[in-house]
């Protein structure tokens, strides 16, 4: 798959956070943490991990789902896995 | 419709659970949730899929891994919230690392773990009359000697498939302990999405995320089974859905029916049906064809399995369907609630499902190589027990329409009702009885004074009540034994007898058991010398059919509350005995 730039993985994104926190109007900054989101607590974290998986047709390993500190690390790194994808 | 994979969706449901309105619910129930994995998203699934079935559900999350920390505490908030139903969720992750680490010989570990669960039962049994829903365990993948394991007895898979087999035997024998399949649900889902082990190592879920909403829908389903929702009876199409092809226009030759081949689809869906016949699921025929059309292949065709004995209705004509099933449900005296229609025909279906409120009419998928996966998988037959009686349910059905067309030919009801040759036996409720008394409890819903619906153990207790007289009333007669039919419960105050629980079955309906009955309780009074029986009607949207119960025995309205509940009274030497024609049984 050709490279996705970090742009296209965060309008993804947003649609994504938006159904999990259930809020439409959420929009999405870089440098955002889970302190400047309504709900994001621990459930909704794994929520929200596997609907950017699905969403992606990515996979993340327990370190990196853990390891995760801003919304910019999350289109980071969703941005690697999916043009990892042969 | 039960479950497909957009209604079992996790987000979807979630989202769902966010803007849940439970003021359609005609039902509330409280479901206590114990588990040693973590179980917060349980609750908004069961609560998203318990209002689905109108059914408005409290559920009570346990802390986290604290069973046996909750049940042995006579203060705990299990206790305090009182729940109705309690489930025991056990996951194999755990029993896994406590069966790797643990010293003891795998026999004696299972051991320890089946009398650690029954403890747990019996604690929760000696403070609430609750059911408990209690898993077993999904079957691990690990495979320490591959395809030896099962000729290990001491592997852990072999164990653990051990383990649930002694967890069923425990609750056949226990009252109001019911197995929730996890591993059935599991297997059919496969262990490969099942287990997600990020999640167990960071947050304790047992399943992946989307198994979740699978595993709550089965809970749904037993809990509504626990609640009085039962599936009685099935009306079946005849014409491609029975058989492949028209009979009407290709004939006894022409029809696909056969063991093997393209008719053996028809072939597995009979064997299907006859399964659940044999399980004490009534069947009918409402199929628009000439009725010897309809009949010639049950009675002519070698290869079907069916027979037209088989079925306790059998209605073939060119009404509409919607008509045709009004009449079977009169027939047979059963709520629409507990009916399902099979059609090929996706007009048909469409009719029934808009004209006929309530019955179920699940999708039936386009190859008929499908039909038997596509209604099983909904399970539509989810059941608390199972009794001798359920096995000959279809005869009795057919017998008592029979029984019908006969009752034209006789000059009054009395003189037909002496030619039964009815004889009662009246009993105070027994061990051995329980579980059909229960049954009933869960399943009446028309002939219900109360609707009371005790589960085995609240019976039991009233049979160890000396303040209480409950009775069971089996009936037989000429043509047949109807088995246990009746219910009657009254516990004696003080200068007065109240009735507390009376239902019957409707297949026994216009025969007097109730007048029998009633002598019965008077006589009871009489004898403790209690001067007045008093009784109550809780009206529900099912039992009309008895709201003037108390009256048409010359009790008197004493008050009515704002949903029409009654209250009831008469002095016990006013009342007159009623005709009967039946003779006592003991």
């Amino acid at each position: 798959m050709p490279p996705i730039d970090k742009t296209a993985v965060l309008q993804g994104l947003t649609g994504v956070f938006r159904e999990v926190f259930d809020n439409p109007t959420l929009n999405l900054r870089e440098e955002m943490t889970a302190a400047d989101v309504e709900n994001w607590d621990s459930l909704n974290h794994i929520d929200l991990i596997v609907a950017v998986e699905r969403k992606f047709k990515i996979k993340f390993t327990t370190r990196e789902v853990t390891g995760l500190k801003t919304v910019g690390d999350l289109a980071e790194l969703t941005a690697t896995k999916v043009s990892a994808v042969p | 419709m039960t479950s497909d994979a957009h209604n079992l969706d996790y987000g979807n449901l979630l989202a769902a659970s966010r803007r849940l309105d439970v003021s359609g619910c005609s039902q509330k129930v409280r479901v206590a949730l114990l588990s040693d994995s973590a179980t917060q998203r349980m609750v908004p699934l069961l609560r998203t899929l318990f209002a689905r079935q109108g059914v408005d559900a409290e559920i009570y999350e346990g802390p986290f891994d604290g069973i046996e920390l909750e049940v042995y505490n006579p203060n705990s908030g299990l206790y305090q919230f009182q729940p109705q139903i309690v489930v025991i969720l056990n996951s194999v992750q755990a029993l896994r690392a406590n069966f790797l680490r643990s010293e003891t010989a795998p026999q004696t570990f299972v051991e320890e773990t089946l009398s650690r669960t029954t403890r747990i039962w019996d604690a929760i049994h000696g403070a609430l009359p609750a059911t408990i829903l209690q898993s077993n365990f999904v079957m691990p993948y690990e495979r320490f000697f591959g395809n030896f394991d099962l000729s290990v007895p001491e592997s852990l898979y072999a164990t653990v498939g051990r383990l649930n087999a002694q967890v069923a035997v425990a609750t056949r024998t226990r009252q109001s302990v019911l197995l929730n399949d996890m591993e059935g649900v599991a297997s059919w889902l496969g262990r490969r999405v099942w287990f997600e082990d990020r999640f167990w190592d960071s947050a304790k879920y047992f399943c992946a995320l989307e198994c979740l909403p699978y595993v709550a829908n089965n809970l749904v389903t037993m809990s509504m089974a626990t609640l009085g929702r039962a599936t009685k009876c099935v009306v079946v199409d005849l014409d491609n859905t029975m058989w492949g092809g028209v009979i009407g226009d290709d004939g006894l030759d022409g029809i696909q029916i056969s063991a093997h081949g393209e008719g053996e689809a028809f072939y597995r869906m009979q064997l299907y049906l006859r399964a659940l016949k044999q399980r004490g699921i009534v069947l009918a025929v409402c199929s628009k064809n000439e009725m010897a059309n309809a009949l010639l292949p049950f009675e002519k065709h070698p290869e079907m399995v069916l027979r037209r004995e088989d079925f306790a209705v059998f209605v073939a004509n060119w009404n509409d369907k919607a008509v045709n099933i009004r009449q079977i449900r009169e027939t047979l005296n059963i709520g629409f609630d507990s009916m399902v229609f099979l059609d090929d025909n996706p007009f048909e279906r469409n009719l029934v499902r808009e004209l006929v409120p309530g019955i179920q009419v699940p999708e039936l998928p386009e190859d008929p190589a499908d039909y038997v996966r596509a209604i099983s998988e909904l399970n539509l037959f989810e059941t608390t027990s199972f009794s001798a009686e359920d096995a000959k349910r279809t005869d009795l059905y057919r017998a008592e329409a029979e029984r019908r067309k006969e009752q034209a030919g006789f000059a009054s009801v009395e003189e037909f009702l002496q030619s039964l040759e009815m004889r009662i036996t009246v009993e105070r409720f027994d061990a051995f009885h329980l579980p059909r008394i229960s049954q009933l409890m869960q399943r009446s819903n028309q002939f219900n004074l109360t609707t009371r619906r005790l589960s085995e153990i609240e019976c039991k207790a009233l049979m160890e009540n000396t303040a209480w007289l409950p009775l069971y009333a089996k009936l037989g007669d000429r043509l047949s034994d109807h088995g246990l039919i009746s219910i009657v419960t009254v516990e004696a105050l003080v200068g007065e007898l109240a009735i507390r629980d009376w239902l019957m079955s409707c297949r026994v309906l216009g025969r007097g058991v109730e007048g029998f009955l009633m002598n019965r309780v008077m006589e009871h009074a009489h004898q403790l010398g209690l001067a007045r029986v008093t009784a109550e009607f809780i009206p529900t949207a099912k039992n009309g059919m008895v709201k003037d119960f108390f009256h048409q025995f010359g009790f008197a309205k004493i008050s009515e509350g704002a949903k029409g509940e009654s209250r009831w009274s008469i002095s016990t030497s006013e009342y007159l005995p009623w005709q009967t024609f039946m003779q006592s049984k003991t």
